[in-house]
C-alpha cells in the first residue's frame, strides 16, 4: 500500500459498495465569491461598494477512489479554483470538502499529505537546479524517507522517460519535459489523489498523447492514484475519464460516466462532404429525419461540409447515410463530428431547461 | 528541520549556479571596506572622543554598524522579497501545498538569504581584523548572541512588511522607512548621543541603538555582560514584543490571503 494511502483515516479505505463511504474526495455545497477587480474610475467614484465574482456556485459531487475524474468546463468555469480550494490554498466561503475523509478546512495538513496537485506551470520548478535535484527537495518536503527517496527518485524519472536528463539544469529541459517533470514531483510522495490542472495544454500532439496513455494506464490504472483533470478538451477528457462533471461559470451542470454523456451529448453531430449540397435529398433530411437544421460551409474544389444533429445514434446515421447514397447525393465522407465544449454546454443546459420546463 | 536544510541547500545550489554574480557579490565587499577605511582614518581624530565606550577606533566602530546593518536589512527585507518572488515564479504555491508547516517553509525559504548574508559579514569582519581593528575575540560568544538577538528584533518587522505583500502584493514604503531610520536613529555611523537631545529620544525607540551599543561594546571594548546586561534585556523586550505582534499579523494576512484567493496570485 502507498504511503499516502496509508495516512488515509480508517473509513476512507472501507471497501463497500460504490457511494458515500467509497469517495476519495467529497465536495458538498462548495461555494466561493471573489470581490470583482474594479477600475480605477469605479473605485474613484463609489469607494465603497464592492461587486463579486462567484466563482464556485454550490457545487456537490463525490468522486470515488481509484477513480480517473474530469472536471471539463470552459476558462473561468471555476476548475482552478476547485482545485486549489481542495490544495487548501483557497479557503471556501460556504459548503465543506473532504479529501480522504479529512475535512480542507480543519485537517489541511493531512490533506496535504494524501492530495498533490499539479496546478502550477512549468515556472513553478526550481529552473537553477537539475531534475533530481527538484525531485530530491520536494522528496524531503513531502517527508520521503532519504533511503526510500533516492530509490523512487530513479525509478520516476525512468518512469516519466527523464533518466538520462536527471543532472541537467530544469531551465534546459523543453516544456514536454518540465511537463513530465511536474508529473514525476507529483508521485514523489506516493499520493492518493493527483489533481491535474491542463496537463497537456503546452504540450505538442504526440506528447499529449503519450502523456495521456501515461496517466491512465500507469497513474490509475497501476497505481490505483484517483485522477481529478481539469480541462477544456471534451475529447480529452472523454478518453481519459470514467466520469466527468460539467463546470461552467462556477455550476455543475452535469455530471456522469462518460459513455452516459458521450451517448446523451456526444454522439449526435454529424459531418457529411458532398458536391451536391442542392439536392432535395438534404430537404427531406430536415422534414423525414428530424435532424435540425443543416449547417453548411463551403469547402474546397467544390466540396461542401453539412453538419446536422441525430439524435439517435448510430443506427439513425446508417439510415441516413443509405438515404442521401441511394437518392443520388455525392457524398465523400460521412463522420462524427467532434464536439466542442461550447457545444456540449449548450446542449447540457438546453437538456437542462426542458426537463426544468416538463 | 531536514525540510529547512533541504530548502537552504536548495537556495544554495541555485545561488551558486550564477557564478559570476557569485563572484562579484564577494569581490564588491572590497569596494565597501576599502573606501570605508581610508574614511574612518580620516574622521578618527573627530569621533575618537565620541567613540570612547565603543571601542575608540572609528573604523571598528563603523564596520560592527556595517556588518549589522547588512544582517538587518536581510532580516526586514528577505521575507517580503522571498514571497513576492515565489509569488511571481510560481514556486510560493507548490512550496504551500506541501505538507510543510509555515514557519519551517519560510525558515527555509529565507535561510539560504540569512547565511549568505552572513558569510559576507564574516568576510568583511576578517577583512576589517586584517587592517588592523582589534577584535575581542574571547567575547565572540556573547557578541554572537546579541547579533542574534538584534536580528530576531527585526525579523518582526521583516515579517509584518511580508504580511503587507501576502494580502496587498506590495511592501509599501515600510523597508525604506525603516532602514533609514534605523541607520540614522540606531547609530550605524555614529553614536546615539552625538544626536541632538530629542533626536536621541526618538532613537530609544528603534532596537538598534541598545544593539549595536552592546555588541561594539562587547566586540571591540571586551565588555562582560554585566555592562551590557541593561541594552540587552531592552532588546530582549523588543524582541518579545514584536514577535508577537508580528506573527499575529503574518496569520491575519495568510487568512485574508487564502480567504481573497490571492494567496500565489501576482
Amino acid at each position: 500500500m502507498s504511503t499516502a494511502l496509508a495516512a488515509m483515516p480508517p473509513s476512507a479505505h472501507s471497501a463497500g459498495t460504490r457511494g458515500a463511504s467509497d469517495a476519495a474526495v467529497r465536495l458538498q455545497g462548495l461555494t466561493k465569491v471573489f470581490p470583482a477587480r474594479r477600475t480605477w474610475s469605479e473605485m474613484i467614484r463609489h469607494p465603497w461598494k464592492g461587486g463579486h465574482t462567484p466563482a464556485l456556485r454550490e457545487v456537490t459531487c463525490d468522486i470515488r477512489r481509484g477513480e480517473f475524474f474530469g472536471l471539463l468546463g470552459p476558462n473561468g468555469a471555476g476548475k482552478t479554483t476547485l482545485f486549489k480550494i481542495l490544495a487548501t490554498l483557497i479557503t471556501p466561503d460556504e459548503g465543506t470538502a473532504t479529501v480522504g475523509g479529512f475535512d480542507i478546512r480543519r485537517d489541511a495538513p493531512s490533506v496535504r499529505r494524501i492530495l498533490t496537485p499539479v496546478i502550477g506551470d512549468e515556472r513553478s520548478l526550481q529552473w537553477r537546479l537539475s531534475a533530481r535535484e527538484n525531485l530530491r527537495l520536494f522528496a524531503v518536503l513531502y517527508d520521503v524517507p532519504s533511503d526510500v527517496a533516492r530509490e523512487r527518485i530513479n525509478e520516476l524519472l525512468d518512469l516519466v522517460g527523464l533518466a538520462d536528463a536527471g543532472e541537467k539544469l530544469v531551465g534546459a529541459f523543453s516544456s514536454g519535459m518540465k511537463q513530465r517533470l511536474l508529473i514525476a514531483r507529483a508521485l514523489i510522495s506516493e499520493p492518493a489523489v493527483l489533481l491535474l490542472d491542463e496537463p497537456t495544454r503546452s504540450l505538442d500532439p504526440l506528447s499529449a498523447r503519450s502523456l495521456r496513455t501515461f496517466l491512465r494506464e500507469e497513474i490509475c490504472e497501476r497505481r490505483g492514484c484517483t485522477v481529478l483533470l481539469a480541462t477544456h478538451n471534451t475529447e480529452e477528457a472523454f478518453e481519459l475519464c470514467d466520469r466527468v462533471a460539467i463546470l461552467d461559470r462556477g455550476r455543475l451542470l452535469a455530471a456522469g460516466p462518460t459513455a452516459e454523456l458521450v451517448r446523451d451529448f456526444g454522439d449526435m453531430r454529424y459531418r457529411v462532404w458532398t458536391k451536391t449540397p442542392e439536392h432535395p435529398v438534404f430537404g427531406a433530411l430536415v422534414a423525414d429525419v428530424a435532424c435540425g437544421p443543416l449547417v453548411q460551409t463551403p469547402g474546397e474544389d467544390g466540396w461542401t461540409q453539412i453538419e446536422f444533429e441525430l439524435a439517435e445514434g448510430m443506427q439513425r446515421a446508417a439510415q441516413v447515410l443509405d438515404l442521401l447514397v441511394s437518392q443520388g447525393a455525392v457524398i465523400a465522407r460521412f463522420e462524427l463530428a467532434p464536439l466542442s465544449l461550447a457545444d456540449l454546454i449548450r446542449r447540457v443546459v438546453e437538456r437542462k431547461a426542458v426537463a426544468h420546463r416538463a | 528541520m531536514r525540510k529547512v536544510l533541504a530548502l537552504i541547500r536548495a537556495g544554495w545550489l541555485t545561488r551558486l549556479s550564477y557564478r559570476l554574480q557569485v563572484v562579484f557579490s564577494v569581490g564588491g565587499l572590497l569596494f565597501i571596506i576599502v573606501p570605508l577605511y581610508f574614511i574612518a582614518q580620516a574622521l578618527q581624530p573627530v569621533m575618537a572622543a565620541s567613540i570612547e565606550h565603543e571601542g575608540r577606533n572609528y573604523f571598528g566602530f563603523l564596520v560592527v554598524g556595517m556588518i549589522t546593518l547588512f544582517l538587518v536589512t536581510a532580516a526586514v527585507t528577505v521575507f517580503a522579497e522571498t514571497l513576492q518572488s515565489g509569488i511571481e515564479r510560481g514556486t510560493l504555491e507548490t512550496l504551500l501545498m506541501t505538507p510543510t508547516r509555515l514557519p519551517l517553509l519560510l525558515a527555509g525559504m529565507v535561510g539560504y538569504n540569512f547565511s549568505w548574508t552572513g558569510l559576507r559579514s564574516l568576510l568583511v569582519l576578517l577583512a576589517a581584523w586584517i587592517l588592523g581593528v582589534q577584535l575581542a575575540w574571547g567575547h565572540g560568544v556573547l557578541a554572537l548572541a546579541i547579533l542574534a538577538l538584534i536580528i530576531l528584533a527585526y525579523i518582526p518587522f521583516g515579517l509584518m512588511i511580508a504580511a503587507f505583500v501576502l494580502a496587498f502584493r506590495t511592501t509599501g514604503p515600510w523597508p525604506q522607512l525603516l532602514l533609514t531610520g534605523s541607520v540614522f536613529l540606531g547609530g550605524v555611523y555614529y553614536p546615539t548621543h552625538v544626536m541632538p537631545s530629542w533626536l536621541e529620544g526618538v532613537s530609544t525607540f528603534v532596537p538598534l541603538t541598545y544593539g549595536l551599543r552592546a555588541l561594539r561594546r562587547t566586540l571591540l571594548d571586551g565588555a562582560g555582560w554585566n555592562i551590557v546586561a541593561s541594552d540587552v534585556a531592552i532588546l530582549g523586550g523588543f524582541v518579545v514584543v514584536l514577535l508577537t505582534a508580528s506573527v499575529a499579523a503574518f496569520s491575519f494576512a495568510l487568512r485574508y490571503a487564502r480567504r481573497a484567493g490571492t494567496l500565489a496570485q501576482y
